[in-house]
């Protein structure tokens, strides 16, 4: 097969190479980030671990747990430890500027959670101090908060009688050691939200949204959870106990229709790009049908005629693709930071550029292949009718 | 000036009909992406703005940006329903202004999941309030007092335990279904009971806002402001209609943003078919160039041929894409306010700004498609022309 | 090739019928025709335009084959080969020079004339090799690494014989090589063809209207509608 005519014939177009290289290159691009939103959208769940429970109203998840339910919980054979979680819904600046901020039990809940690190500060002041907080490396570099800085967050839900803010002191920053929960959200003591609303110096529901149960080492979390979940029965308030994975998996069903929704859009950018790309290619096709017949003049086998085209489309693809996809590998870090909060999980995983190397493949294969089958067929008796 | 004929074009796009079609359904599918994104946005908008009423003021605790965040006390809230001024009368005297509780609760959809269906317990005169707004479709209204709830039509088909006669346990209280209801705006996705039996089963002692039908001659601002100040029960208000407006905004945004991101990227690589198809164009019609530039048709005659056609396979593009994009008229789909966490139905709506849209952004890409070639075809000589073709 | 061995008959076509069917009506291009050619001539078919004259070529060349008949070519009957074997074949016994040149224009004229090569089992230093000779060998040894645009009609129809000639076939079938050559570059190619015919030995067949084209020829045949004219058909 003359290898070298599918190069000379991709560089003799080199605007049309050119524009083709880099729609595919844009398109296998936009695929990779859809993909990897929808993949982000799940990592919570993903990365769960079979340890830890949650405890929350079977009502609503805007209905709080009395106070009284961390000790009965506690008392429940297999239950290591109980911490408890209250969504504070505030904001920062202005109600547009979104982040999590969640009163916790700090000991108890780091005491869970391994995956949170503190890189920075000092996580004895967040255990000891009221009124420190630690924040995650995401907020923390996009509002500039450092160490020892004091964070002005204003109440909804909460909201201090004399009208001023909330103010935390950053004891620490954290990172992820696997995305299981963002590193968007800021985490402060309970106890300081408790002594506030008891004291009158603030207005807001009483007891905890939720209560994380940490299990001992080879405890049935199911059989835990429908004892759990039995305790409480006739009220005062049922509950629902969930693993983390389907706690989180809620979420994830709550915003939607959005994998179905990514997937629709990204489906639209895979037809427009393989339309395009064919259309290239039955345009080189075209071109190139007499020179094929000229091939098969001198002798040059069927497959051979049909190599040189098909190995245009695939050269085109690869090119095209491999540039998208390493757009994708090194702009991700940017596009995680845009979307912030909203897909906290956001990453461009190895799974993702693989499908897409086999998916770039696979549209040069198909591209190739139309007008290589159509050329394969030609006579050669073609090449001797003049501009066929 | 004498202009190339439009027949040229027309009879050179169907003579490379294949690369045509190829092309103009690429385009196509462009815009179907950019408009069904587009269509999204505006069913969403549609719900909030239709149902808002600007002669209906909504009270909310001070620093509350929607009404789950909200709450009053009893006493606050009784203070608010019967001594404000501004407030409409009925024909009785009685002042026209209502608490409502208001919380997402858990609830199974039909498909399998769970989502968190918004409840809301009026006092009677809502129903008065909105006597004209609401339509009961099957059964009848609930009870004053009776663990009875209607639930909104657009419940009835995503989650379960919504049919009339069916009963809906709020926490330990069963609630039967008598009604189904529709109104234009968010109402058609909640379930609606009497205030203080929803209070009771939900263990709200608080009510979350107050609304009131406001006199026909109110000033807004200086009630907005007269209430804010107010030394006993301080409370923002807003119009209704406003009031939905700042609940979309995150989504509609994001919408916005999504679909405005997608066009600039899908749209870049559709220039770039297009530019391929017209310089193929050029290729097979440089003889012709040249014949035309012997005759003495000027190059910006020669420029705009080029451009007219490759407008037709913008503007055949947007077409294509609006076609395929007008099945999801009125497509029915759902997604969490991730302000209030609760769950919104609404329908994909192919609005006039839809179309326009659809119309410039394929007038737009087939111009910046054809601009490359159709310079270039200007730029040939005769000579060069007739030598190369 | 050695000439040694005594005159053997390299084409022989035997009531050979070709016809097409255009809009259900059945059109005779050859009609029941013998010919023969013994190795080492140069001969020269001619006729009108519609005559059968580029179909008799294809036949020849393996490039079409006939509904009924026999042909014989340097010793093959290629009415039994299929696509693929009639394919090889006419890589190693035929080099094929056209009236439109038929050069890849993404391609210079050294790697043009290597082309057929690469269907050969020879190491790129030797096509190189081959190649370069095969262009010396047409004068054009200089023109090398020019692509066929930037030749002129004349050299760029050497080319094309230069790679005809360069896998060593037995057998150049020319199809209106001059046709579309002004007369001074017609002239060189035709004294190009005669050349290899009578130094290497060729066998050289060669399609033309053009009689002083023909004239250089040993011997004229001409076709008409399908037949030889009385004239002609030296069997």
């Amino acid at each position: 097969m003359p290898i070298r005519l599918i190069f000379r014939n991709l560089v003799r177009h080199k605007l049309r190479t050119a524009l083709t290289v880099g729609s595919l290159a844009i398109a296998v691009f936009l695929l990779c980030v859809l993909r990897a939103l929808v993949v982000s959208l799940d990592a919570g769940v993903r990365n769960s671990t079979s340890d830890r429970l949650i405890v929350q109203s079977a009502v609503s998840l805007f209905v709080n747990l009395p106070a009284s339910y961390v000790g009965k919980l506690k008392a429940v054979e297999g239950v290591d430890s109980v911490a408890r979680l209250q969504w504070f819904g505030g904001y920062y600046q202005d109600p547009s500027s979104f982040f999590g901020q969640f009163g916790v039990d700090p000991e108890k809940f780091l005491g869970m959670y391994p995956e949170f690190k503190i890189v920075e500060g000092s996580r004895e002041r967040f255990l000891t101090e009221r009124t420190a907080c630690i924040i995650g490396r995401q907020t923390a570099d996009r509002y500039g908060f450092k160490v020892g800085d004091t964070v002005p967050i204003i109440g909804t839900i909460f909201q201090r009688l004399d009208g001023s803010p909330w103010e935390f002191q950053v004891a620490g920053i954290y990172e992820l050691e696997s995305i299981v929960w963002d590193e968007t959200t800021i985490f402060f003591p309970f106890e300081y939200l408790e002594e506030s609303l008891k004291g009158g110096a603030a207005s807001g529901p009483p007891g905890s949204g939720v209560i994380y149960i940490h299990l001992a080492e080879g405890v049935n979390p199911v059989n835990i959870a429908a004892e759990v979940d039995g305790l409480f029965e006739n009220g005062p308030q049922r509950v629902q106990t969930t693993t983390e994975a389907e706690f989180n998996a809620q979420f994830v069903s709550m915003v939607g229709n959005i994998p179905f929704f990514v997937t629709t859009i990204g489906g639209g950018v895979l037809a427009a790009i393989l339309l395009a790309v064919i259309n290239t290619m039955l345009l080189a096709g075209r071109e190139q049908r007499h020179d094929m017949g000229v091939l098969k003049a001198l002798g040059f086998s069927d497959w051979a005629v049909f190599g040189v085209m098909l190995g245009q489309g695939v050269l085109l693809c690869v090119v095209g693709g491999g540039l998208g996809i390493g757009l994708a590998q090194l702009s991700s870090p940017e596009i995680a930071k845009l979307l912030g909060t909203m897909f906290p999980g956001f990453e461009m995983t190895s799974e993702i550029l693989t499908n897409a190397c086999t998916l770039s493949l696979g549209i040069g294969l198909l591209s190739g292949a139309l007008p290589a089958a159509a050329t394969r067929k030609l006579l050669a008796v073609d090449a001797f009718r003049r501009g066929a | 000036m004498q202009l190339v004929p439009f027949s040229y074009n027309l009879r050179s796009l169907l003579v490379r009909r294949s690369t045509t079609l190829l092309t103009v359904v690429s385009i196509g599918a462009t815009v179907a992406v950019i408009s069904g994104v587009q269509a999204l946005q505006q069913g969403f908008v549609t719900i909030f703005e239709k149902g808002g009423r600007t002669d209906v003021a909504v009270f909310l605790r001070p620093g509350a940006t929607t009404e789950n965040q909200s709450g009053f006390t009893r006493s606050s809230a009784d203070i608010l329903l019967k001594s404000i001024p501004e407030i409409a009368l009925t024909d009785d005297g009685r002042p026209m202004s209502s608490a409502e509780n208001y919380m997402a609760v858990r609830l199974f959809k039909i498909g399998g999941g769970e989502t968190n269906v918004p409840v809301r317990g009026v006092q009677p005169m809502t129903m008065t309030i909105r006597a004209d707004d609401l339509q009961i479709l099957e059964g009848r209204t609930f009870q004053p007092g009776a663990d009875e709830i209607i639930v909104g039509e657009n419940l009835t088909r995503r989650i379960r335990g919504c049919q009339v006669g069916e009963v809906i346990r709020l926490n330990t209280v069963p609630f039967t279904v008598v009604g189904t209801f529709t109104d234009e705006g968010t109402f058609s996705s909640e379930i609606w009971g009497d205030l203080e039996r929803m209070g009771d089963a939900l263990q709200r002692s608080v009510y979350n806002r107050v609304i009131g039908v406001l006199r026909p001659d109110v000033d807004v601002p200086a009630l907005i402001e007269a209430q804010e100040n107010h030394p006993q029960v301080p409370a923002k208000v807003m119009t209704e209609a406003d009031y939905l407006i700042s609940q979309t905004g995150v989504i509609s945004a994001t919408l916005l943003g999504l679909g405005a991101f997608l066009a600039v990227i899908m749209g870049i690589a559709a220039v770039f078919t297009t530019t391929t198809t017209m310089q193929a164009a050029l290729a097979a019609r440089t003889h012709e160039i040249g014949i035309l530039a012997c005759l003495g048709f000027r190059p910006i005659s020669i420029l705009l041929s080029f451009l007219f056609e490759s407008l037709v396979l913008g503007v055949l593009g947007g077409l294509v894409g609006i076609l395929l994009t007008l099945p999801l008229n009125g497509i029915e789909t759902g997604t969490t306010n991730m302000i209030t966490f609760t769950e919104v139905a609404f329908a994909f709506r192919i609005t006039p700004q839809v179309l326009g849209t659809a119309i410039v952004f394929s007038i737009m890409l087939g111009l910046l498609g054809g601009a490359i070639p159709a310079f270039r075809a200007a730029r040939m000589t005769a000579v060069e022309a007739l030598r190369r073709g | 090739m050695s000439s040694t061995t005594a005159t053997r008959t390299v084409v022989d076509l035997k009531d050979v019928t070709r016809a097409y069917s255009r809009g259900g009506e059945r059109l005779v291009v050859l009609d029941a025709l013998d010919f023969n050619i013994d190795e080492g001539e140069r001969v020269a078919i001619m006729g009108p335009s519609g005559s059968g004259k580029t179909t008799l070529l294809n036949l020849i060349g393996g490039l079409d084959k006939p509904e009924s008949g026999s042909v014989r070519v340097a010793g093959e009957e290629l009415m039994d080969l299929t696509p693929p074997e009639l394919a090889r074949w006419r890589a190693g016994n035929v080099g094929i020079v056209f009236q439109g040149f038929n050069l890849i224009p993404v391609l210079s004229a050294q790697e043009n004339v290597e082309l057929p090569l690469l269907l050969a089992p020879l190491s790129r230093s030797e096509r190189r090799a081959h190649a370069a000779h095969a262009l010396e060998l047409v004068g054009l040894a200089d023109r090398a690494s020019h692509r066929p645009g930037q030749l002129s009609g004349g050299q760029e129809q050497r080319v094309a014989i230069a790679r005809a000639i360069v896998s060593d076939p037995t057998l150049i079938l020319a199809d209106e090589p001059t046709g579309d050559l002004d007369r001074a570059s017609a002239d060189s190619v035709m004294a190009l063809l005669a050349r290899l015919n009578e130094e290497l030995g060729k066998t050289v067949i060669i399609v033309t209207h053009d009689p002083l084209a023909a004239a250089s020829a040993q011997r004229s045949v001409h076709l008409d509608k399908g037949r030889w004219k009385s004239d002609g058909e030296g069997a």
